[in-house]
């Protein structure tokens, strides 16, 4: 009885002592590494919350101005987050990046400014905005889809079993190709877009003031995109498009003719890029040959926030890129003291990439990929 | 035995030691020893000179401006110096770092090259200067206006780099002056986009506005190739200031003043821009917004350059056939007629015609000019290499179509 007693209090220690001593074995499989991550979290925390209260104690900002900061934030969000569905796509039917997407929209903005130039000069610009609009756009998406397709067939398809790095490198040749080209063929100076009357407008939106180009920019940006996922969840092309990013393999023994999914998936990716080069035009009124080269960069990463591969991923990486660089900066270094915090706006949003990442790394969005896959 | 082997291997290290010195001591080539090396032109053979600007970009005027006010000097010294024909070397610096270190680097390779001149832009100048002079070659920069590329301080890889350009130290001051006292401005903000030029040209603005009572209510910054300015903006409403000070370039200048009128709060601000915007690219850029955008610049009018620089616009013309395309090609003139004279200067010719220039004596030649008539004023060089003085001028764009650009009517001085 009494052996009894002490082999139950022995094993009743045991117990007690077990998760305190896996608790000390996890703690000594901490690393260096884990140790600068969790500092790194924490201060980032630390920041942001604190940034935050400071500022907003402060009161430096009218709700006004957090409108106007939200609004600017959303309209590069939603150029960046059409550019960002032409990664996403490609890479969910390719595993592929294909870092030429943003000179393909440089490609669109370059056509939608010769057209809207003449346009201009014609004075349909301002006579019929609706139409002149649409064919801009038209003529766009048509100018970015074909260049897409020719990329495809030139740059990816004879790479398109190989496993090394080499369309990776063809990618960024083709996007070098592309601003060389365009920089040879019209120059390296910086041309304005049409600034037609009606676009100088502002519009009253919850009692906010706000320039007209804001919303019709975001508003073409959802109605596109929303146009985007229909076609991917509800045609026949679509259901293919996502078989093919399953298990290509698999696909093609189903019966998809996996070659016209990726040209098909190429033309959606184009006609966004389209739709976001002109969208970029409204907005910023520059265009020239190296344009597309950081907003693409920018895509890029916003597809990536949102979860590569995943087309609703790449709208909110795009929206929420847009707006942390637009916001972030007043919002999270005001309160802290930082002087000209702009000039930090980058680091701020790839910083809140990082972060997103380390602590999801599948993005907002994504799922976790099977090793296979991914 | 043991001591004289150690006596031997002394002399021996001695002598080691000695050959590499020579390697480090001054070279004689002909009947000239310099120091940091001769170059030897034969007789007939071309003198090497090289240049780099802004050949590619948004800001290509500047350049392109620069290059012409150089090659006009080079016809106007019949394409001869010393009795050589002169083959010139233009590199593109794209006026950035990476643009002025390429570029200097491509020049530097070429042992021949005995004198640089430009760059454009102090970002470029910055890594390029030290390039080229640890190749022993000096610079003659033609509108690097950074005050920290000639300061006393300056690192020794800058000891050959001299400009016919003034130092923002003055232009800066003048900018600010005119703020306070032409404006009545008693608050200011600033806009610098990372480059020496400008970051260093808003500090001096600033400082020097700061003295005369004012206040400096924001110091911002901006990537060259951001493209909204919304946000920026919107922070410097926040604060209120009369004047937004912003010399920087042509793509992120013309973003702001295209979204500057988009501001609530900013509505009696006045956006100013500084020289680099003196140029049919930004009308281009700007659009409808850039009429009555006011900038700073050196005044270009006539009467406030050099005797000879009417001559030089009309041959200008004649050679380009339209009217200069920025503000600088004078500098850039004076720039290559300087070098032009300290190679005839320093240059030694030996009983077979053959041609010899050291290249520190050509340096020392250079940074010793003193009492040249130059077309954008005097040229007179300190020893740091600042050699020319600032005329402070204010210019407002009249017409938005890049074709009406011209220096003096779009856009028009309205002070002083």
């Amino acid at each position: 009885m009494r052996r009894l007693q002490a082999y139950c209090e022995s094993v009743c220690v045991t117990a007690q002592a077990a998760p305190a001593r896996q608790r000390l074995k996890s703690l000594k499989r901490l690393t260096f590494v884990d140790v600068v991550l969790w500092g790194l979290r924490a201060l980032v925390i630390v920041v942001v919350v604190g940034g935050t209260i400071g500022t907003l104690i402060k009161g430096t900002y009218t709700t006004a101005q957090w409108v106007d900061f939200f609004m600017f934030g959303l309209t590069i969000g939603g150029v960046y987050a059409l550019i960002a569905l032409g990664y996403t796509m490609v890479y969910g039917i390719l595993r592929l990046i294909n870092f030429a997407h943003g000179d393909i929209t440089m490609a669109g903005a370059f056509s939608a400014y010769f057209l809207a130039s003449s346009l201009d000069r014609a004075g349909t610009l301002d006579a019929f905005p609706l139409l002149a609009m649409l064919a801009i756009m038209v003529l766009a998406m048509g100018v970015c889809a074909v260049i897409a397709l020719i990329v495809e067939r030139i740059c990816y398809r004879p790479f398109r079993h190989v496993k090394t790095l080499a369309p990776l490198i063809c990618a960024i040749g083709a996007s070098f190709f592309l601003q060389h080209a365009f920089r040879g063929m019209y120059g390296s100076t910086i041309r304005s877009y049409p600034d037609p009357e009606w676009m100088k407008g502002t519009v009253d939106l919850l009692g906010f003031e706000i320039p007209l180009v804001q919303p019709i920019v975001i508003a073409t940006a959802l109605g596109s995109m929303l146009f985007l996922y229909l076609i991917v969840q509800k045609t026949r092309m679509g259901t293919a498009m996502r078989a093919v990013s399953e298990d290509r393999d698999a696909a093609a023994l189903m019966g998809i003719d996996v070659n016209k999914v990726i040209i098909f998936t190429f033309i959606l990716g184009g006609c966004m890029a389209g739709i976001g080069g002109v969208l970029y035009c409204f907005v910023y009124k520059q265009i020239y040959y190296f344009m597309g080269f950081f907003p693409g960069i920018k895509a890029f990463c916003a597809a990536v926030l949102g979860g590569i591969g995943n087309i609703p991923g790449a709208m909110v990486g795009g929206f929420f890129l847009g707006v942390v660089e637009s916001v972030g900066p007043a919002l999270f270094l005001d309160g802290i003291g930082i002087t000209a915090p702009y000039q930090l706006r980058d680091l701020i949003a790839f910083t809140m990439l990082v972060m997103i990442l380390i602590f999801r790394p599948q993005g907002i969005l994504g799922e976790r990929l099977a090793a296979r896959r991914a | 035995m043991k001591s004289t082997l150690t006596m031997k291997a002394l002399v021996v290290a001695a002598g080691f030691a000695a050959g590499a010195m020579s390697g480090l001591s001054a070279e004689t080539v002909g009947p000239v020893t310099d120091p940091l090396g001769v170059v030897k032109i034969p007789k007939g053979a071309p003198i090497h000179i090289g240049g780099y600007w802004t050949l590619s970009g948004p800001d290509v005027n500047l350049g392109l401006d620069q290059k012409r006010g150089a090659e006009i000097a080079m016809d106007d010294a019949g394409n001869m110096v010393a009795g050589h024909p002169i083959k010139f070397y233009a590199e593109d610096s794209q006026c950035n770092a990476e643009g002025g270190q390429t570029a200097a680097t491509k020049l530097a390779s070429n042992q021949n090259i005995v004198v640089v001149v430009g760059p454009d832009c102090s970002s470029a100048g910055t890594p390029g200067g030290p390039i080229l002079w640890k190749a022993g070659i000096p610079s003659v920069a033609t509108s690097t206006t950074a005050p920290s590329l000639t300061a006393a301080d300056r690192p020794e890889g800058l000891h050959g780099y001299m400009r016919t350009i003034y130092n923002d130290l003055a232009a800066g001051a003048s900018d600010a002056e005119y703020f306070w006292n032409q404006m009545e401005c008693r608050s200011l903000a600033t806009i610098h986009d990372g480059s020496p030029y400008a970051e260093q040209l808003v500090r001096v603005a600033e400082n020097r506005f700061k003295e005369l009572g004012g206040s400096v209510t924001a110091a911002e910054a901006v990537a060259p190739t951001d493209v909204d300015m919304r946000p920026v903006l919107t922070r410097i409403a926040t604060t209120g200031p009369c004047v937004v000070y912003f010399p920087i370039f042509v793509a992120a200048a013309a973003q702001i003043v295209r979204q500057f009128p988009e501001i609530k709060g900013l509505e009696n601000t006045t956006p100013i821009g500084g020289s680099a915007l003196m140029a049919p690219g930004f009308l281009e850029a700007a659009g409808d917004a850039a009429v009555d955008f006011v900038f700073t610049n050196p005044d270009t009018s006539p009467d406030a350059m050099g005797n000879r620089y009417p001559e030089l616009v009309e041959k200008y013309k004649e050679k380009y056939g339209e009217a200069p395309i920025q503000a600088f090609h004078q500098n850039a003139y004076d720039g290559m007629a300087v070098a032009l004279m300290g190679i005839e200067k320093v240059a030694v010719k030996d009983d077979d015609g053959n041609t010899y220039i050291g290249r520190q004596t050509l340096r020392d030649a250079l940074f010793a000019t003193s009492g040249f008539e130059g077309m954008g004023g005097p040229i007179n060089c300190n020893e740091h290499g600042d050699c020319a003085g600032f005329k402070f001028a204010a210019y407002k764009f009249t017409n938005s179509d890049p074709e009406t650009f011209e220096i003096g009517t779009n856009p028009v001085k309205i002070h002083p």
